[in-house]
């Protein structure tokens, strides 16, 4: 009897002209071991060699019941279950669906269909946005949102023709609408391979392997600003800004990339964790450590910071630098600029339709109260519910509980014991007009 | 039938021969007069066999260059059609595998063929659009694009040919090609099967459901329940009895009379994963099932569509088709291995 692992397919949307035909080359150059097969609904804007290249075109089938959940992608059954037959040719298959593409029904196909279902396993949604135009495309058509609402990776290409600032605002407004998504800028689609492939995106059993929670991290701070420094002392010198104290931190050996920057960041969330040290003007500001510097007296306040050696110093502040006229100075009074700047400020201007609701609360669940609940909230607002992950800590099960669905259809397990670990839940829902307040009051009464 | 080992076949399947073709097999017929077996693989060879000892008469690797998705057997002639992802339908002589004609029927997969019952008309169908052929290779009619891919092509006669796929059954004039009847569902129709005496058509839906409908008055009807698509369905020889898979259990409907409305059907429990095909012989309502479990069961289905299991046999991987033998005799299952595996069948 058959008793081999079901081959990954990662789906790869985003509009004409987003890059991903060049991811897709990118990938299977760089996958050269690996037997890739890839299916494609719209001719590339380049060749694609190296691979089983099948072209279909979109067949979307609707159900004569209506359910919007069992709408699937007619050509990618007949394909795929092609393709199990040969099976032992390739380890992986990649989709690359239209611009105009509805990720739903594409997924759905991955669970509405036994057969297709056991053979192959849905890794990742992988979303090409081309940061030049994403921002008109999302107010414009439903197929752009959606793609970004299903995305479990959101590659943010094309940010060589962007300025920073904008990147940053969009990023923002990205991470708004949906949160379980793990961002990723990139020039050219040239980003590393192990991050849009084999993310198990949807594999309850990996569910929380890789990270503690369905979340990607709020940043506590605003700003980042990196500067290459000499040995000597510097001034930080701020003016009077909205609020009477701003929270810093101060890293050393900080690198000016994508990459180095959030692993900056998620470094400096955990160092933010920790109680702030007050420091008032005149201070020395440590490195490495969450500090709190007052600054309700009137005028420029000044704090020193002490390099010893050469040093990429990066600065972590709560509020953007704009906000208190952030500069620093050098021995001679000359103001350093910032070799790299970063803004992680949460956006709120856009008021996207779509947008992400994540509840996080202590304590135990009745099962039954949550199930009543769960039911009700996916019969009547299951159509605009893209995905949703989470887990839960259900009253008498020594196992936590894990989640994931995509519009209505819910899959849940056990998961590992709960042990000494506090015993709490997290939801995340992504989706259309949700109404926050009412979920949160919703999931509040199935506590115990 | 607990008792079941692979390799060795119980009740009434005896032991026959085993061969092989190179990649998963996709579909197989026997000739006519039952003296040969042609057998597809997925990669896109194509190798006969001789019915007496699964010699290897002849092979055919890349046949169709991207696999074989479709053969048929020409009724009345030595010769098999087969269709392939190269866009081609290729005819050969069964004796000796000599390619008669090739026809370059469109661009894509050509998912279906199929000979009429008088071997006069070849019918395939690329993407959405059926095209027939006449024995001459010379296309005779092609239709207008369908609403979907085809996903079922059958002959009702050798008059009429009736199209599957998403959301409508047509049935088409084999000379011309007019529109005779057309049946609409909105749902996605995956298999198809007539009744012999052409009054049912009745499809396998992805909604995990069976439709089907009368032709002489166009009503419809709808067995839901099943827990998935029912991709293999069979009338039995008489048209009394509909097969169908769509689960672990097969599931047989009585449309005699009335038909099967209100009728409560036979379940065969057997297999314990989805049933991947189903097969009549041609007398005895006798029906072999074969399922991803590897395993291939002969039932004797009584008059209440019940049925008694009376033979089985488990292959080394998931059985793909099932081919009995024109004179009910003996019975071949393919494998997904690319297994050919032939039983004879009886008491003796």
């Amino acid at each position: 009897m058959e008793s081999t692992q079901p081959v990954p397919v990662t789906i790869l949307t985003g509009f004409l002209g987003s890059g991903k035909t060049t991811l897709l080359n990118r990938i299977l150059s760089e996958e050269h071991g690996k037997r890739i097969a890839v299916i494609e609904n719209e001719f590339g804007e380049v060749g694609i060699d190296q691979a089983l290249v099948i072209d279909a075109d979109e067949e979307i089938f609707e159900m004569s019941n209506g359910c919007i959940c069992c709408t699937v992608r007619g050509d990618l059954i007949r394909v795929l279950g092609n393709l199990m037959k040969r099976r032992d040719k390739f380890d992986y298959v990649l989709v690359e669906t239209t611009g105009l593409a509805d990720p739903g029904p594409v997924a759905q196909t991955f669970f509405m269909d036994e057969e297709i279902g056991e053979e192959f396993s849905l890794d990742g949604i992988v979303t090409l946005v081309d940061a030049a135009h994403i921002d008109q495309q999302l107010g414009r058509s439903d197929e752009s949102t959606e793609q970004v609402a299903f995305a479990d990776v959101l590659v943010l290409n094309k940010t060589d023709l962007v300025e920073p600032q904008k990147i940053d605002l969009l990023e923002a407004r990205l991470r708004e609408m949906n949160r379980m998504a793990r961002v990723v800028r990139c020039e050219m689609g040239d980003v590393p391979v192990e991050t849009v492939l084999n993310l198990s995106a949807f594999d309850l059993d990996q569910a929380l392997e890789r990270r503690p929670t369905f979340l990607e991290p709020e940043y506590p701070f605003e700003w980042t600003g990196v500067y290459a420094l000499e040995p000597g002392r510097y001034g930080l010198s701020l003016a009077e800004g909205p609020d009477p104290a701003m929270s810093l931190v101060v890293a050393s050996n900080q690198g000016v990339d994508d990459a180095a920057l959030r692993d900056g960041a998620e470094w400096c969330v955990r160092r933010y964790a920790e109680p702030a040290v007050p420091l008032a003007p005149g201070d020395a500001i440590p490195f490495a450590q969450h500090v709190n510097l007052e600054l309700d007296s009137s005028g420029r306040k000044s704090f020193t910071l002490e390099v010893e050696a050469a040093d990429r110093v990066g600065l972590y502040t709560q509020h953007t630098a704009e906000e208190f006229e952030l500069q620093l100075i050098d021995d001679n009074g000359a103001v350093v600029e910032p070799e790299a700047e970063r803004t992680w400020v949460a956006q709120h201007e856009h008021d996207d339709e779509v947008g992400s609701i994540s509840i996080e609360r202590d304590g135990d669940v009745d099962p039954e109260k949550l199930n009543a609940w769960l039911g009700e909230l996916l019969r009547e607002k299951g159509v605009d519910i893209f995905r949703m992950k989470g887990f839960i800590s259900l009253a008498g099960e020594s196992d936590r509980f894990v989640f994931q669905g995509v519009h209505m259809i819910f899959d849940s397990q056990p998961d590992r014991p709960w042990g000494a670990e506090p015993r709490t839940n997290q939801l995340v829902f992504i989706g259309r007009n949700l109404d926050e307040q009412g979920m949160r009051e919703g999931f509040e009464a199935c506590l115990i | 039938m607990s008792d079941l080992k692979v390799g060795e076949p119980i009740g009434v399947l005896r032991h026959g021969w085993f061969a092989g073709v190179d990649d998963y097999a996709i579909a197989g017929g026997w000739t006519g007069g039952g003296e040969a077996l042609v057998v597809a693989d997925a990669a896109g060879g194509l190798c006969a066999f001789d019915a007496r000892n699964g010699k290897e008469a002849w092979a055919k690797p890349q046949s169709h260059e991207g696999g074989i998705l479709s053969l048929d057997l020409r009724p009345g002639h030595s010769e098999v059609a087969t269709a392939g992802q190269d866009g081609r339908v290729v005819v050969r002589r069964v004796d000796d595998g000599e390619e008669l004609c090739a026809l370059d029927v469109g661009e894509g997969w050509i998912d279906n063929v199929a000979w009429s019952p008088d071997g006069k008309w070849l019918a395939a169908s690329c993407s959405k659009r059926v095209s027939v052929f006449g024995s001459d290779g010379r296309e005779v009619w092609r239709s207008d694009d369908q609403p979907s891919t085809i996903s079922a092509l059958a002959w009702s006669g050798a008059g009429e040919l009736a199209a599957a796929c998403y959301g409508r059954v047509a049935f088409f004039g084999a000379a011309a090609g007019e529109l005779r009847q057309e049946f609409t569902w909105q749902g996605s129709l995956v298999s198809m099967a007539l009744s012999p005496d052409g009054e049912y058509v009745v499809c396998g839906s992805q909604d995990n459901s069976v439709h089907f409908w009368r032709r002489s008055t166009g009503q419809d009807s709808r067995m839901g329940g099943y827990p998935a698509k029912p991709s293999a369905l069979a009338f039995d020889p008489t048209g009394e009895y509909l097969a169908t898979g769509g689960g672990d259990t097969a599931i047989v409907w009585n449309f005699s009379g009335d038909g099967p409305e209100g009728t409560s059907p036979g379940y065969l429990e057997l297999h314990d994963q989805l049933i991947t095909t189903l097969a009549w012989a041609c007398r005895g309502r006798c029906l072999a099932t074969g399922a991803r479990d590897d395993t291939v069961a002969i039932w004797s289905i009584q008059r209440d569509g019940q049925g008694k299991g009376i033979g089985g046999a488990i292959l080394d991987d998931i059985v793909s088709s099932l081919c009995w033998r024109p004179d009910g005799r003996a019975l071949a299952a393919l494998d997904a291995q690319g297994g050919v595996t032939a039983w004879r069948v009886g008491n003796k």
